[in-house]
C-alpha cells in the first residue's frame, strides 16, 4: 500500500510543474462563444468551450452551437482577454438616479402631490391635445 | 426523376460499373464512420468527442445517401439499410486504409488525414454525367470540407507537438502508407464511367493530385511519406482484416438480433 503511494506521489512530482501567466501552448482553456441567431439580431453570448488556440475552439464552437443550423455568425473569445470590473459597488448608485434611465423621471407622484397642494383635478383628455392642431383645441373646449 | 428513371438512359455496362464505385464509396463512408463513432465518450477532451462524433455521423450520412442511391440504381428490392448491414464482411467494398482499425487518437488522425485528402480527391473527380451523383457530391463536398479542415486542425498539432505525439502520429502514417492509396484505386469499368461523364477524371489522375496533396501538408512538418499508386483490384480482398471482422460484428449485431424487424 505505502509503495502504491509512493508510485502515485512520483507520479504526480514528474508533472509539468504549474505556473502562472501565459499558458503554454497545447494547454486547454475557456474560450467564450458567441452567436448571431439571424441576420441583424446581436451577437450573444451561447457558452463557452474548452480548446488549446482559437483554431480549434471555433471548430469546437461549430459542433456546438452551430452543427443544427442555430446560428449563422459565431466568435470565441478567449476567456483570459475579457477584463472584469472588479468593484461591483460601482453599479449600484447610493443615490436617486431614475433621472439616467431611459425612462426618464418617474412624474406620476409627483404630479399627483403638485396637483393637492393647488387644489386643481386631473386635466384629463387636455393632455392628448398637446401635438394636436389649433382648431382641435378649440373643438376642445 | 428518380435515381431508378435516370439510371435507364445508362447503358448495361456504365450501370455496373456506377454501381461499383457508388459501393465503394458508400462502403468507404460507412466504416470509417462507424469506425471513429467508437470515440464517442471517450475521446481526448468533450468538446473533441462531440467534434468526432458529429463527423462521424455526417459520414454515415453520407453512406446512407450514396447506399439510397446504390439501391435505385439496383432497383431489386434491398433498401439502404440492406446494403449497408445484410452482407458478410467479405462482400464488403471499402478501401484497404480502412481495413486498419481506429488505434489510438494518433492512428485515428493519421487514418482521417489520409482518407479525408484521399476522399476529396475522388469527390472532385466525380463529373455531371449522372445528375442524382453529381447533385449529392456537391453537398457532401461542403461537409468533406469541414471534415479536411478538422484533421489538418490535428496533423499541425501532433507533428508540431514534438515528442510521443509526432512519434506516434508518424509510426501511423507509415502504418497506413502502403494501404492509403486503394481508396483511389481505379474502379472496375471506369473507361464506362469517364465516358458517359461520371467521372470526369480517372482515379490515376485523382491519385497524382492527392499524393501532391498530402506533400504538401506533410513536407512543412518534415515528415517524408512515400505513396505509390495502388493495384487496380485493390479493393478486393482474399479476406478482410481481423479488425473489420470485429467491427462488422459490431455494426451488424443489432441489424442481426431480429432479422426483419423494423426500426
Amino acid at each position: 500500500m505505502t509503495d502504491d503511494l509512493d508510485q502515485i506521489a512520483r507520479m504526480l512530482d514528474e508533472g509539468a510543474p504549474v505556473t502562472p501567466g501565459e499558458p503554454p501552448a497545447g494547454v486547454l482553456e475557456p474560450w467564450e462563444v458567441f452567436r448571431q441567431e439571424k441576420d441583424g439580431d446581436a451577437m450573444r453570448h451561447g457558452g463557452n468551450v474548452l480548446a488549446p488556440d482559437a483554431e480549434l475552439a471555433l471548430h469546437y464552437a461549430r459542433e456546438l452551437f452551430g452543427r443544427r443550423g442555430e446560428s449563422i455568425r459565431l466568435w470565441v473569445v478567449r476567456r483570459a482577454d475579457i477584463h472584469v470590473l472588479e468593484d461591483l459597488d460601482l453599479l449600484q448608485p447610493p443615490l436617486d438616479r431614475s433621472f439616467k434611465k431611459p425612462g426618464g423621471y418617474v412624474m406620476r407622484d409627483k404630479l399627483a402631490a403638485a396637483r393637492g397642494r393647488a387644489g386643481t383635478s386631473k386635466p384629463g383628455a387636455r393632455a392628448a391635445s398637446h401635438g394636436g392642431t389649433g382648431r382641435r383645441s378649440e373643438g376642445e373646449r | 426523376m428518380t435515381a431508378t428513371t435516370i439510371a435507364s438512359a445508362l447503358d448495361a455496362p456504365t450501370r455496373t460499373a456506377l454501381a461499383g464505385f457508388l459501393l465503394a464509396m458508400a462502403d468507404d463512408e460507412f466504416v470509417i464512420g462507424f469506425s471513429d463513432s467508437e470515440w464517442t465518450g471517450i475521446a481526448p477532451i468533450l468538446e473533441e468527442d462531440v467534434a468526432m462524433s458529429s463527423i462521424a455521423q455526417d459520414e454515415l450520412g453520407h453512406a446512407r445517401a450514396l447506399y439510397e442511391l446504390l439501391a435505385g440504381l439496383l432497383d431489386d428490392g434491398r433498401d439502404a439499410d440492406a446494403l449497408a448491414y445484410d452482407r458478410e464482411p467479405e462482400a464488403y467494398r471499402h478501401a484497404r486504409l480502412l481495413d486498419h482499425g481506429r488505434g489510438d487518437w494518433a492512428m485515428t488522425i493519421a487514418r482521417r488525414f489520409l482518407y479525408d485528402t484521399a476522399d476529396a480527391a475522388r469527390l472532385a473527380s466525380i463529373g455531371a454525367g449522372w445528375p442524382p451523383l453529381a447533385e449529392l457530391v456537391a453537398k457532401i463536398r461542403r461537409e468533406e470540407r469541414y471534415h479536411a479542415m478538422h484533421a489538418l486542425a490535428w496533423v499541425d498539432r501532433l507533428a508540431r507537438a514534438g515528442g510521443e505525439a509526432r512519434a506516434r502520429f508518424v509510426a501511423a502514417l507509415d502504418e497506413l502508407a502502403r494501404d492509403a492509396p486503394s481508396v483511389l484505386a481505379t474502379p472496375g469499368g471506369e473507361a464506362a464511367l469517364l465516358e458517359a461523364g461520371i467521372l470526369g477524371r480517372s482515379m490515376a489522375a485523382a491519385f497524382d493530385a492527392w499524393r501532391s496533396d498530402v506533400a504538401g501538408v506533410l513536407r512543412p512538418l518534415m515528415i517524408p511519406l512515400a505513396l505509390e499508386p495502388a493495384a487496380d483490384a485493390a479493393r478486393h480482398r482474399a479476406a478482410p482484416s481481423d479488425d473489420f471482422r470485429w467491427l462488422w460484428g459490431e455494426f451488424t449485431s443489432v441489424r442481426r438480433s431480429e432479422p426483419g424487424a423494423t426500426w
